[in-house]
């Protein structure tokens, strides 16, 4: 019956190479968001950017998340996402930075700061303020989607003047109907 | 002290903040009732007559009241033979997949985590001996581990009531088990000496490195527990204790490719599991 007819012979560690060496490094305690953010800029393993986006999210101070933020405009997708998943992993920290995001001048950093708001507490005020603002419907859409599951009766008059800014867009009106009646049916917070 | 005002808000908070930054998991006010319960239980085990007093006594880790303290929090109900098709993965695709990365005579090596009482590594045993051919020929190493001491105690004594068997056929309960009491039945010691059990959080690196580097991983019904870091952190953790092209199992209601992008899935004929793959080494 014994699985193991003899000792163990312990485990047998492959040689160590310059990305194994760069991924201990940003897995170590002893890492700084400055070193990060460094290490950061220069690697182009995916693994070794996990660790690294990793070890910056859970360090979750302001500092560590404005160290992510310039990723959220890779034009690498897997970076990009990396960088989100960083942010949104961190909602506290990344917070103060929500209103620089939402006011970057690349749509797409706008509409993944609009998912980022989802998890950040009291949020909803931000999209209220790009809704009456932002010209990219897909931006607004982002938004939208957003306030349907967190907004309540205050994102009312703000979804209406959206829905006139964009009545040529019908997805728009269309998400915009279906969050209106979600927040509609939610009591305002105080 | 009345139920409603057991714990006050910042009380609750502080406590949970605490739970999280030792264990990683995540307690918010929709399970308040089962923190409070628990530290009721063990704040009339220490004779604490307030929170702040049992609270010093946690942080100071008085008595061990840390290991106490987290030991009440974990979730171990679980029993034999649980989500059985990823034993019918294991010993019909994990393994022999595996053998043929191996060298000759080099051990096949099983890291179940959270262990629990012990009915997740020593049904992987069972089922090793009664369904994988090659059982006979190779060493397997089955490695345990849990940040819930006293759980691993009762794992190591290996006695388990009905409830715990309700999924195993008569046949193998008499095979691998003999009767310890009325209605309760131990592990033979043969194979309770093929588990090796050992104290592990998953979220803490220190812990989990020095166990190296294993073929295959069960890591079932735990990162449920855990927020994004958390998670983030203990795929990091297990892709380190995976060999190149070893294999992780998570219980079924979980999926790594929400957590990290580190693994790969692979389907096979029983079960979706993940994978390390097989390149990485870095670079």
């Amino acid at each position: 019956m014994p699985l193991i007819k003899k000792s163990p012979e312990g485990t047998s560690m492959p040689p160590v190479s310059a990305a194994d060496e760069r991924w201990e490094a940003a897995r170590s305690d002893k890492a700084d968001v400055s070193a990060l953010a460094a290490a950061l800029a220069d690697e182009r393993d995916p693994r070794v950017q996990e660790a690294l986006f990793t070890a910056l999210s859970r360090l979750a101070t302001q500092e560590s998340a404005r160290a992510v933020l310039p990723f959220l405009g890779s034009d690498d997708s897997g970076l990009r996402t990396r960088a989100f998943d960083a942010l949104r992993a961190m909602p506290d920290a990344a917070k103060p930075c929500l209103p620089q995001l939402l006011a970057d001048p690349d749509a797409d950093v706008r509409l993944l700061a609009c998912d980022l708001a989802r998890d950040m507490r009291g949020a909803d005020g931000l999209l209220y303020a790009l809704l009456d603002t932002e010209r990219e419907a897909n931006v607004c859409a982002a938004a939208v989607e957003v306030l349907a599951e967190i907004a309540d009766a205050r994102a009312l008059p703000v979804l209406a003047r959206c829905a006139a800014r964009f009545a040529d867009v019908p997805f728009l009106a269309f998400a915009i109907k279906i969050a209106a009646e979600r927040a509609g049916a939610r009591p305002a917070r105080e | 002290v009345s139920e409603a005002a057991f714990l006050a808000p910042e009380e609750f908070q502080r406590l949970c903040d605490y739970l999280y930054r030792r264990t990683g998991m995540v307690f918010t006010q929709t399970r308040r009732y089962f923190v409070e319960r628990r530290v009721r239980e063990r704040m009339e085990a220490t004779g604490a007559t307030s929170f702040a007093s049992y609270f010093a006594r946690l942080r100071s880790d008085l008595d061990g009241e840390v290991e106490k303290f987290i030991n009440a929090f974990t979730v171990n109900e679980t029993y034999f033979y649980r989500e059985e098709h990823q034993l019918d993965c294991l010993t019909s695709d994990l393994l022999d997949s595996r053998l043929t990365q191996k060298r000759a005579g080099e051990t096949m090596r099983i890291w179940s985590i959270p262990c629990s009482t012990g009915e997740e590594p020593y049904s992987i045993a069972m089922r090793l001996l009664e369904s994988w051919p090659h059982v006979d020929a190779h060493d397997v190493e089955i490695v345990a581990s849990d940040i819930d001491t006293t759980v691993l105690e009762a794992a190591r004594q290996g006695v388990y009531g009905r409830r715990a068997l309700m999924r195993l056929p008569p046949a193998l309960i008499e095979k691998y088990f003999i009767p310890s009491g009325a209605e309760s039945w131990q592990i033979l010691d043969e194979l309770r000496q093929s588990v090796r059990f050992t104290a592990a959080n998953i979220v803490e690196r220190a812990q989990t490195l020095p166990h190296g580097r294993f073929d295959v991983i069960f890591c079932r019904n735990v990162l449920i527990y855990f927020d994004d870091t958390s998670r983030r952190i203990a795929a990091e953790n297990l892709y380190e204790n995976l060999a190149p092209g070893g294999y992780i199992c998570l219980g079924h209601t979980e999926s790594m490719s929400r957590i990290s992008p580190l693994f790969e899935v692979c389907r096979f004929k029983d079960a979706i599991v993940y994978r390390r793959p097989p390149e990485a080494s870095h670079g």
